[in-house]
């Protein structure tokens, strides 16, 4: 980022000598390219976050070694003083212009909490199951977000729930009930989102949305979940790309709504395509399913294509995963493996054909803006 | 903007919260190891297993194994168990090993006699209730006992050749809480109250 905006400096220095800006012109773009590089992640904070989790890893293997010469009321007290103080040692700096290493310590507290609930288990022989103790510790965090108003514990708070989601969805002996709960806590997590300004959190909770979806049409009908996948994400698509700016002003997803949109969709025609695949009566409904998921990718990148980089590469992942399927299902049994490398070979080659071809046309003169 | 002081006031809040809401638990617990009342189970080890929260060992009681026929309330047309909690009364045997005498789904219809305790379990769903003679497995939440790092084995291995007891305090509302682990009469691990 630093070194982005050093180059914009020397070229407004350079524009300026050629005389194509006047000086308050220059003045005006080096304001706004230095307002602009505070808000964006500096590499500092990024170690200065990596620190912190690294410190909250090193709190919880702590707690686990159960190390006996340090008696258990005084690892109780150490736990509370980090609580105490990372949070209101992050508060003082943060106020003191050190934002990144306050959101640092104020993580450190949040682990320190997390922590401390597993000791508390360890000391009284607590069997209940990791799951609750990361709900407990997942609600601590959002409550820290609030009260602090801080991005990285929302983003923290939604790792938490779905490292939740993981182990109860991931249940094999399923003792427990199927996570429903996750639904609350992703709606919660969402609005906690808008007070504490944490677009990041808001793209995770989508994405571990669709995972959930995943999760529950694996457990119940895939059909019935995955048809409504398709059909809301056809939907968000179209309101994303049709009513741009009234629906980014809601969400506040810095324009990526219609990339979560198309993965939603993509996912949601996977699931249907592996239904499908293992059912004698497939064809239909799958070439149907796969025309649809094409038309879908071809009419994402038409619609929304030029403006985001990013839905680009996720239409071209999803592209290469239809040809996959499209080649594993209907026409494995027509070649036999030999055959298989002339496939691969032609359907690469039609891919990256396509690849080139749209790259090619998005970067066509008098298009700016290919925001990734 | 949140000003700074307005930020310091509830990053304190929010610590003395968060404090606040683990030295309830810890309270919660060191209260049932005082108070509660005692019994001895008979105890062994199942599934060994060593995970990041470090050594400990994963146990099975006498009681849990609870045979259908010993729930009292078990309506004629259930075929298996919903997601409830259950309430088992136990009573000390001749080897002062506590024994479960009856059980209740839910709630006991009567308080425990002086010389009984009722403890609290949790059963999932979908045990089969329609023959007497199966078992139910309940969890009372004591099933697990952290050890120091690298004793764990060495404990386990002694328990599948002996009987081990556990020592175990169970609060008014019935929540049991580990008090001790004795290797027949000798006491190996007893648990401060804090």
């Amino acid at each position: 980022m630093a070194s982005y905006s050093s180059r914009v400096r020397a070229d407004i220095a350079r524009w300026t000598q050629a005389g194509l800006i006047d000086a308050s012109t220059a003045g005006a773009l080096t304001r706004d390219v230095e307002a602009n590089e505070r808000k964006s992640l500096s590499f500092g904070s990024i170690l200065a976050m990596m620190a912190a989790l690294l410190f909250g890893a090193a709190i919880l293997i702590f707690v686990a070694a159960n190390w006996e010469s340090i008696p258990r009321l005084a690892r109780v007290a150490a736990l509370f003083a980090i609580i105490l103080a990372g949070y209101v040692g992050g508060a003082v700096l943060k106020m003191r212009d050190h934002a990144a290493i306050g959101e640092a310590l104020w993580i450190v507290a949040a682990a320190a909490f997390g922590g401390s609930i597993a000791l508390i288990g360890q000391m009284y022989h607590l069997s209940g199951d990791e799951a609750s103790a990361l709900v407990t510790w997942g609600a601590g965090t959002a409550l820290a977000a609030v009260a602090l108003r801080s991005n990285p514990l929302t983003v923290a708070a939604v790792g938490i729930a779905d490292a939740w989601l993981f182990l109860r969805g991931f249940d094999y002996f399923r003792r427990t009930e199927f996570p429903h709960l996750f639904v609350v806590m992703a709606i919660v997590l969402f609005g906690i989102s808008f007070w504490t300004r944490s677009q990041a959190a808001r793209h995770l909770i989508i994405l571990s949305v669709i995972f959930y979806l995943v999760l529950l049409a694996m457990e119940y009908e895939t059909l019935q979940v995955a048809i409504p996948l398709v059909v809301v994400s056809m939907l968000l698509f179209a309101a994303a790309i049709f009513a741009a700016g009234p629906v980014d002003r809601i969400l506040q997803l810095g324009g990526r709504l219609p990339l979560h949109a198309l993965i939603g969709f993509l996912t949601g025609l996977a699931l249907i395509q592996f239904q499908l695949a293992n059912e004698a009566s497939y064809t239909s409904g799958f070439a149907i399913a796969s025309a649809l998921a094409l038309a879908g990718i071809a009419a994402a990148i038409v619609l929304g294509g030029r403006e985001s980089r990013g839905l680009r590469w996720v239409a071209y992942a999803g592209f290469a995963f239809e040809l996959a399927i499209i080649y594993v299902v209907m026409l494995q049994s027509m070649l036999d493996t030999a055959g298989f490398f002339l496939a691969a070979a032609v359907l690469l080659g039609i891919l990256a054909f396509v690849i080139i071809r749209i790259e090619k046309r998005m970067k066509a003169p008098g298009v700016e803006g290919a925001r990734a | 903007m949140m000003t700074g002081k307005r930020l310091i006031i509830s990053a304190l809040v929010l610590a003395l919260v968060q404090i606040g809401f683990l030295s309830w638990i810890i309270a919660g617990r060191a209260a049932i190891l005082r108070d509660g009342r005692q019994v001895l189970l008979k105890v062994e080890p199942v599934d060994p297993r060593d995970l990041l929260r470090g050594d400990y060992i994963f146990l099975s009681y006498d009681i849990s194994r609870i045979p259908v026929k010993l729930i009292a309330n078990v309506p004629a047309d259930k075929f298996s168990s919903d997601d409830t909690p259950i309430v088992v009364r136990l009573k000390p045997g001749a080897d002062g090993y506590w024994q479960p005498t009856a059980a209740w789904f839910g709630q006991a219809p009567a308080p425990a006699a002086a010389d009984e305790a009722d403890i609290v379990g949790h059963v999932a769903a979908g045990w089969d209730l329609r023959t007497p003679e199966t078992t139910i497995a309940p969890d009372y939440g004591i099933e697990r006992f952290y050890l120091p790092e690298g004793e764990g084995i060495a404990i386990q291995n002694d328990m599948r050749v002996r009987p081990f007891g556990m020592r175990v305090a169970i609060a008014k509302d019935g929540t049991a809480q580990i008090k001790a682990l004795m290797d027949g009469d000798k006491m190996l691990f007893e648990e401060p109250l804090y």
